[in-house]
């Protein structure tokens, strides 16, 4: 189409927004609405992913050996470990310095572990922190499998609990998310149909007159375009410079949690958004082809 | 130019509109549809410019085979076919000039060449200085005639008129009248379709006569009812 033909298409489309404003703020309002939760859903998820990975890479597996294990199998085992995938560092804490180790954390209270006087109930072990929070589990199993241990024990409920939560916000958010996205497809889906039956007596001179069908869709594409596009770019503008605002805040009264930087992952979810509220009007639109092919 | 061969249309209600229709008309040609109420005679200007297509038989115009031509190819049959109806169906919001213009926009014309040809069609139905108004400012032969421009606007071949001063008033309809015969003599070919006995029996052209679907009498230089034998 020629550029004239294209600019006749936006003021058509115009038309259709300005003749029904209400519906055109309606639309822009449930897709801005809709996709800012998406945003934050998007945001929160990513920085609960980080937490958790923080925490969990710092919970250290034990594996204990067996009190007839020899100092040269606990070593040798200690090398193997440390070849491992998955296996961010490994060290061997002998029964001795377990005690001393224990005593420290009791302090004041440490007079409790002198009734055991010379005896020493406790084990020599390896102990080993994971790269990622994934290998955690099957990194137990392995050490489990080692000769020489007897037990492995982490704090398997942190982890589970850190798990389960990020899985609660993931179906609330991702729930939440898609039901108001759907909700915007159908504002935008009727603003579009709506048009389309103000404007039936143009559409059916149009194709009197010899318009091609796409000149006859192009309007109502740009329309759904343009709504989409104003919703998409009022959630991206709201959910990058909030994130921002967020977490300048968060860096200063709470410097030891570990949020996700905005610089990279505000922009890209800022980018995401803009790309869905344009999916969304071309949609909302592709729903609107049949009422439009009645006309 | 314009040919039906054994037309007939069965609406999907089941009504017959047209049964076995054959007609032929020339590059040139001025021909009134005449006949009562029910009788066909929008049915087959319908299917002239594929607002219709026949269930059976071969319609065609300019070459083309209307009923069989391919979806996308429809837009420049009806380019080549100007339109109007009883109800003049014009943009109420938009001007006379605008109105005409809209036919050639969607074209891609230039611009230029648009303001020319409008500028041509409202001297030749007579409404260069209402070209400002807007629909509901003129009366209804003044709407009827920026109907007529615009569908005169894209130089099309053929003109089809389905009862265009059904409308109208005696004045304005001879008016309406005096138009179409003038746009005849200058050169399209022109199918209107009409109650009016007294301008098709002033007019002394080509009537094709219809009536349960059939076309009952077709005869040159001839009045709206059949004459009684001479
Ligand atoms: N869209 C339609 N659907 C069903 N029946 C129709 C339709 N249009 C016309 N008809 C029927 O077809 C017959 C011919 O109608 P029409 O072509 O409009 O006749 P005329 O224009 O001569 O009055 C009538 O019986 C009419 O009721
Ligand atoms: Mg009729």
């Amino acid at each position: 189409m020629k550029l004239r033909t294209w600019a006749f298409c936006l003021s058509e489309a115009n038309q259709n927004l300005l003749r029904n404003p209400v519906l055109a703020i309606a639309s822009v309002t449930t897709t801005a609405v809709s996709l800012l939760v998406l945003g934050v859903f998007l945001l929160l998820s990513a920085n609960v992913n980080q937490i958790a990975n923080t925490i969990e890479s710092q919970v250290a597996v034990r594996a204990f050996f067996s009190q007839s294990t020899t100092p040269a199998q606990e070593s040798a085992a200690l090398v193997e470990v440390r070849g491992w995938p998955g296996v961010r560092s490994a060290k061997l804490v002998t029964r001795a310095q377990a005690l001393s180790q224990l005593k420290q954390e009791f302090g004041n209270q440490g007079s409790v572990l002198n009734s055991l006087g010379s005896a020493n109930p406790l084990e020599d072990s390896l102990s080993v922190t994971a790269s990622a929070p994934k290998d955690v589990s099957p990194l137990a199993k392995r050490l489990n499998g080692l000769t020489g241990v007897v037990q492995v024990s982490y704090q398997s409920q942190v982890v589970s609990r850190l798990f389960n939560l990020i899985d609660g916000v993931r179906v609330v958010g991702l729930g939440l998310g898609i039901l108001l996205v759907l909700g915007a497809l159908l504002v935008i889906n009727n603003a579009i149909r709506l048009g389309i039956i103000a404007r039936r007596r143009e559409i059916s001179i149009m194709r009197l007159v010899g318009a091609t069908e796409s000149l006859v869709h192009w309007p109502f594409i740009l329309e759904g375009l343009i709504l989409g596009l104003i919703g998409s770019l009022v959630a991206a503008g709201v959910s990058w410079w909030g994130y921002g605002a967020v977490y300048s805040s968060a860096a200063r009264s709470l410097p030891f949690l570990p949020l996700v930087s905005p610089t990279p992952i505000a922009r890209d979810i800022a980018g995401i958004l803009v790309v869905l509220g344009v999916v969304l009007g071309a949609v909302g639109f592709r729903l609107s082809l049949r009422r439009l092919a009645r006309v | 130019m314009i040919s039906l061969r054994n037309v007939s249309k069965v609406y999907p209600n089941g009504v017959a509109a047209l049964r076995g229709v054959e007609l032929e008309v020339s590059k040139g040609e001025f021909v009134f549809l005449v006949g009562p109420s029910g009788a066909g005679k929008s049915t087959l200007l319908r299917l002239l410019f594929r607002e219709e297509v026949p269930t059976s038989g071969v319609v065609q115009v300019n070459g083309h085979d209307v009923g069989r031509m391919r979806r996308r190819q429809i837009p420049f049959l009806r380019r080549q076919i100007g339109v109007v109806f009883q109800d003049y169906r014009l943009l109420p919001q938009r001007t006379v000039v605008e109105n005409i213009a809209f036919a050639l926009r969607v074209t891609e014309i230039h611009p230029r060449e648009i303001k020319r040809r409008v500028g041509q069609v409202l001297e030749l139905v007579g409404l260069t200085d209402r070209s400002g108004a807007v629909p509901s400012q003129l009366s209804g032969g003044e709407q009827q005639r920026v109907a007529l421009a615009r569908a005169m606007v894209g130089h099309p071949l053929v003109l089809l008129a389905d009862e265009p001063t059904g409308n109208l008033d005696p004045q304005n309809a001879q008016e309406m009248m005096r138009i179409l015969l003038e746009i005849n003599r200058l050169g399209t070919t022109v199918i209107m379709a009409t109650h009016a006995a007294q301008l098709v029996d002033r007019a002394r052209q080509r009537v094709v006569a219809m009536e349960d679907g059939q076309i009952r009498r077709d005869e040159l230089a001839a009045s709206y009812s059949e004459e009684v034998v001479r």
